[in-house]
């Protein structure tokens, strides 16, 4: 009898203790965080969401490879007006100890990052991943370029165009030839800038359209666009310095009299809103002529009404910026948003790892189909998702090989912003060509200093 | 049988004449002053009407007027209507004259405006990816701010900084008005000074300053900013207020024993109640709409702001809907226009000492 | 009781004096600091110069032409606005029956009370110049006035507009209770006398606010010459720099154009001329009497 208590109870106890006995300890998480600053970006939310999925996917794999070790990315999303003024929070935010770890910026900004200290050279990086970046659109690397090495990896780019009317052509009696072959004679170098205004001005004159050509009414990248029509080379690549050709600049003013006299742009186009500029383009018997991009696609075909490409292609086109002179080359902007990591961050080599995780081209491709931007590796624009949803991202893509940036220098900002003074000044009629000229070159030494060079 | 006509005394009789024709002329002359303050008050009621509409209205995104037009068709006769009805008919035949009025004006609004209402613009309250229609599911986690987290970090930042402006100003401004001190002529003459200190310039300065003692990146250092900068105004119109308090009041509260202080809080405060609420909504307006220092001082997270968010809403690189900015313009405004309609009346008391005859 | 008296003051006093110090004079004595260095954008500071007052004095060119406009601005927007058209207000508010006066004192202070990113929002839809602004709108079809394109022809108008409607408020306050603390019975003397209505205006309200008449003029040409964040939001400096106050040109050159130093230095400057303004004027208008005899104590 006591024996089997004894077997009875041992049992049980032993069966109480399998119960109650802690299981093996669960696999402890060890967290790497890492600080991602980017702008809340209505136009671009993947930016930075990107990031995030690809710190997803690691963590998958990681957890698949039995590591304990996860990473999280703590993103903190800035509310500045513009990558401007978000660069500039940047710069302070990195000033006083407080910088990410990697952050998303404008491509321009890229000199001020490096000159302070707070961009990495990713020379190594790149060169040790092939895998990522072999496929990468070449032009694009210029944008990260400075001082002849690459301090980021390109997240996007877009094309600026002028987008023209071709029923409005039609209405004045031109060939279907001519509409449709309009974007080649460009491109040839067949058909000028001044050729441009003029179109417009018939245009105009025949009571087809109330404006001739619209262009953006604030500050950026747009005018140095039409700037490299006239031959306007803002960077001077041997000395790392800004400059500025008189001629050219003098040009370019004159043009805009010729277009404002003409009665093709607006005199009072600086002022105008946003609003009515996009309200100019809307239907028929406004504008003919929108300088824009390529992400104005989607709302130009919710308010025209188009079904699909077709449809949008019968009554818009696309132009390069047209040469000054006949035989010129035509030009193009786009404006890279780049990935840059902090040299001083902990985790620098995990951070670039993951920019080249988010870069893959399924991620990537979730970006530039939503927001019509352009995809940044050759490789992406074989999926079928171009052909259906981005159309006119794929269309948009050959106009890259004309396509110049702006320069990576720490003042383009301020450049930018002078030369936008002076386009002010010379459409209003405050300052005629000449004068607007000599302000902004002024302007710039006395902002700029010794970082511009003037030229003739 | 022969009438009677009854004649009242010759004087009594040119009495009433001329008060008949007194009142016709001061009805008059109010109509003119009143038609004046209406035509230079339109530039002011239009617009803001016009945001409302545009707000419930607008669809493409773009700045229409039709529904402004049409709502202001209906509204304005029915408010000249009314106006008429006043002068003419009280009490309660007023009451059901000026409910007609409305129903009319009620019906013939539906008829009109009716079909172009709808509320999509406000869906920025209960969606915060306000691009969802256009991007799809473009959209990471966080992405997109919240508007609640603005309103609720704008209220803290509104209402925290109210009470330290008023706290600080009332002590200020009592002792100011009640006690000569050596330094008082020039502590007021300073307080004037400081107002010709353009803030915003020194912007840098505050915020090294708040970087050197650790002030920065923090809400505290946001609101004893934004707080300091009402002051000047705060104390001038506190101790405008104690100027107009008899000083009767608190002698004889000394005198029955109360030491200064419990004088101050328990018989003088009281007494200046509509000088503490003038300055308490000012502040408040003042905080709620601050966006400056908030985006300087602040690097974390949680620093959204209504103001930012309004920013935010209405950046235009990539194309603005301005039916939402309109509708968060509308949400933003309205604890403000709240909050002023309450003490309006209050407002008007302001006063600034030695007015005395 | 010294004691006593001292704990008062430092309780009273002393919080309202440490914030003043904190935020006020402590940054013009940095401001002083950096004006003499070349901090830019990246906060740091590697040398001491007097370059930024030698390139105020002789390389700006905007300098004279930023000091003018500020000059014109503050003179229209105080003269026709922020006195007269305050003024008038009270008085016609107080003129009428006193809920409808209540009811448009109300409407002026609206542009006041709304968050000024709000208000210049507005501006900027009701002064578009094709037909969908506001303004057109109703020139066009009323008056038959073309499209008028009030940014581009008469910025200067525009921001006297849109700062004279907010400042009109403050003087309207002012006034209207001054208006209001004037004793009855002086009103039915007058009338009892045969004085019309204008005359009693004359002789009887204006006199007695002739001392809040002096306080708002001061204060608010210390607010016009400081203040900007009006014309920031709604011409940004106006076409050019047709609209841009010394206030904005120093804000500007700070933080858009990351100049940190010049802008400290050009601070340094206004507030220089605000000083002296304020003390012109202290003198002038008989401030004295802002500081009337505290009736009770001496220490």
């Amino acid at each position: 009898m006591k024996l089997r208590t004894l077997f009875l109870s041992t049992g049980l106890a032993l069966l109480g203790l399998g119960l109650v006995a802690p299981e093996a300890p669960a696999q402890e998480t060890r967290e790497v965080v890492l600080k991602l600053w980017s702008r809340a970006d209505r136009s671009g939310p993947l930016r930075a969401g990107n990031i995030v999925a690809a710190a997803d996917q690691l963590n998958r794999m990681l957890a698949a490879a039995g590591s304990e070790v996860r990473v999280k990315i703590d993103l903190f999303e800035s509310n500045a007006r513009g990558y401007d003024a978000d660069a500039l929070d940047l710069l302070k935010a990195f000033a006083v100890g407080k910088g990410p770890d990697l952050y998303v910026a404008a491509h321009e900004w890229i000199g001020a990052f490096v000159e302070a200290g707070y961009a990495w050279n990713l020379e190594e990086h790149i060169a040790a991943y092939p895998e990522f970046y072999d496929d990468m659109i070449p032009e694009l690397w210029k944008s990260v370029e400075y001082k002849g090495a690459r301090y980021g990896i390109p997240q996007d780019t877009e094309i600026r165009m002028f987008f023209y009317n071709k029923d409005m052509l039609r209405q004045i009696g031109k060939s279907e030839e001519f509409i449709e072959g309009l974007p080649e004679m460009v491109n040839r170098g067949e058909f000028t800038i001044y050729d441009l205004v003029d179109l417009a001005k018939e245009v105009v004159d025949a009571g087809v359209a109330k404006y001739g050509l619209v262009h953006r009414p604030n500050v950026g990248p747009d005018f140095q666009m039409l700037l490299a029509s006239f031959g306007f080379d803002p960077y001077d690549e041997e000395q790392g310095k800004l400059q500025a050709s008189r001629r050219a600049l003098n040009d370019f003013y004159d043009w805009l009299k010729y277009g404002v006299d003409a009665g093709v742009i607006p005199a009072n186009m600086t002022s105008w809103s946003w609003d009515a500029v996009h309200a100019s383009f809307r239907t028929e018997k406004t504008a003919f002529l929108k300088h824009h991009g390529i992400w104005n696609v989607p709302p130009q075909m919710k308010e025209f009404g188009f079904e699909g490409p077709e449809d949008y292609f019968r009554t818009i086109g696309w132009l390069n910026s047209p040469p000054a002179k006949k035989g010129g080359r035509p030009a193009n902007l786009s404006h890279p948003i780049i990935y840059v990591v902090n040299p001083q961050s902990e985790n620098r080599e995990l951070a670039a790892l993951l920019i080249a995780l988010a870069s893959q081209p399924y991620l990537n491709t979730l970006h530039a189909v939503s927001t019509a931007h352009l995809p940044i590796k050759y490789s992406q624009l074989g999926l079928p998702i171009f052909d259906t949803e981005g159309w006119a991202v794929k269309a948009a893509t050959p106009m890259l090989q004309y396509t110049t940036f702006m320069p990576n220098h720490a003042n383009v900002g301020q450049f930018n912003a002078i030369i936008y003074k002076g386009v002010q000044a010379v459409e209003t009629g405050r300052l005629d060509p000449k004068s607007a000229t000599d302000f902004v070159l002024d302007e710039l030494v006395n902002e700029i200093g010794d970082e511009v060079i003037i030229l003739d | 049988m022969a009438v009677q006509t009854l004649e009242a005394p010759a004087g009594a009789e040119r009495w009433q004449m001329l008060a008949v024709r007194a009142r016709r002329r001061r009805r008059l002359t109010d109509s003119l002053l009143i038609g004046f303050l209406v035509t230079v008050s339109v530039p002011i009621i239009l617009p803001y009407f016009w945001m409302l509409t545009i707000s419930v209205s607008a669809k493409t995104g773009g700045v229409e007027s039709v529904v402004l037009w049409r709502a202001s068709g209906v509204l304005v006769p029915a408010v000249v209507a009314f106006g008429l009805l006043r002068l003419f008919v009280e009490g309660r035949r007023l009451l059901w004259g000026g409910l007609m009025i409305a129903a009319i004006a009620l019906v013939a609004l539906l008829l009109l405006v009716g079909q172009d209402l709808h509320a999509q613009n406000y869906r920025f309250l209960w969606n915060p990816d306000i691009v969802a229609d256009i991007r799809g599911r473009a959209t990471a986690e966080a992405q997109f701010p919240s508007v609640w987290v603005a309103f609720r970090n704008s209220l803290a930042l509104a209402v925290t900084q109210t009470a330290l402006v008023l706290t600080v100003s009332t002590l200020a401004g009592y002792y100011l008005s009640r006690f000569q001190f050596p330094g008082r002529s020039g502590f007021l003459q300073g307080l004037l000074v400081l107002h010709a200190f353009p803030a915003m310039t020194l912007i840098i300065p505050i915020f090294l300053l708040m970087y050197w003692s650790g002030l920065l990146d923090t809400l505290t250092g946001v609101i004893l900013v934004i707080a300091t900068l009402e002051l000047p105004f705060a104390i001038f119109i506190m101790k405008g207020f104690f100027d107009a308090v008899p000083w009767d009041i608190e002698m004889s509260a000394m005198t029955d024993g109360a030491s200064r202080r419990q004088a101050f809080l328990q018989v003088v405060l009281p007494q200046v109640k509509v000088g503490m609420l003038a300055v308490g909504v000012f502040a408040f307006i003042k905080g709620w709409e601050e966006y400056v220092f908030v985006r300087t001082l602040l690097f974390e997270k949680q620093n959204w702001v209504m103001s930012l968010y309004i920013f935010w809403v209405s950046e235009d690189i990539m194309g603005v809907d301005y039916g939402i900015v309109a509708a968060v313009a509308v949400f933003y405004i309205l604890p403000s226009l709240l909050l002023y309609i309450f003490c309006q009346k209050y407002l008007v008391q302001m006063t600034l000492g030695g007015i005395k005859g | 009781m010294a004691v006593r008296q001292r704990v008062n003051a430092l309780i009273f006093l002393g919080p309202a004096s440490l914030l003043l110090f904190f935020f006020f004079i402590a940054p013009v004595v940095v401001d002083l600091f950096v004006a003499f260095t070349d901090m830019g954008r990246t906060l740091k500071v590697t040398e001491f110069t007097t370059e930024n007052f030698e390139r105020m004095l002789t390389r700006d060119r905007r300098l004279s032409q930023t000091l003018a406009i500020t000059f014109v601005y503050v003179l229209s927007t105080l003269a026709v606005f922020n006195v007269t058209f305050g003024l008038i207000l009270a008085l016609v508010t107080t003129q009428v029956p006193d809920r409808i006066g209540g009811f448009f004192r109300a409407v002026w202070l609206l542009p006041r009370m709304s968050p000024s990113v709000i208000y210049a929002l507005l501006w900027a839809w009701v002064i578009d110049p094709n037909e969908r602004g506001l303004l057109n709108q109703i020139l066009m079809n009323t008056v038959g006035v073309g499209p008028i394109d009030l940014m581009n022809d008469r910025p200067m108008l525009l921001i006297v507009l849109a700062n004279g409607f907010i400042g009109a408020s403050m003087g309207m306050i002012i006034f209207t209770s001054a208006i209001r603390a004037i004793p009855q019975h002086l009103f039915y003397a007058a009338a009892a006398d045969g004085a019309g209505r204008l005359a009693i205006v004359w002789h009887i309200t204006l006199p007695a606010i002739r001392w809040p008449l002096s306080f708002i003029t001061v204060y608010q040409t210390l607010s016009l010459l400081v203040s900007f964040e009006y014309i920031w939001l709604i011409t940004d400096g106006g076409p050019f720099y047709d609209t841009t106050v010394y206030a904005l040109y120093v804000y500007k050159r700070a933080f858009e154009n990351g100049q940190y130093a010049y802008g400290a230095a050009l601070a340094l400057v206004l507030v220089a001329i605000g000083i002296a303004l304020a003390l012109l004027m202290w003198r002038f208008f008989d401030m004295k009497r802002l500081l009337q005899q505290p009736r009770i104590e001496v220490h």
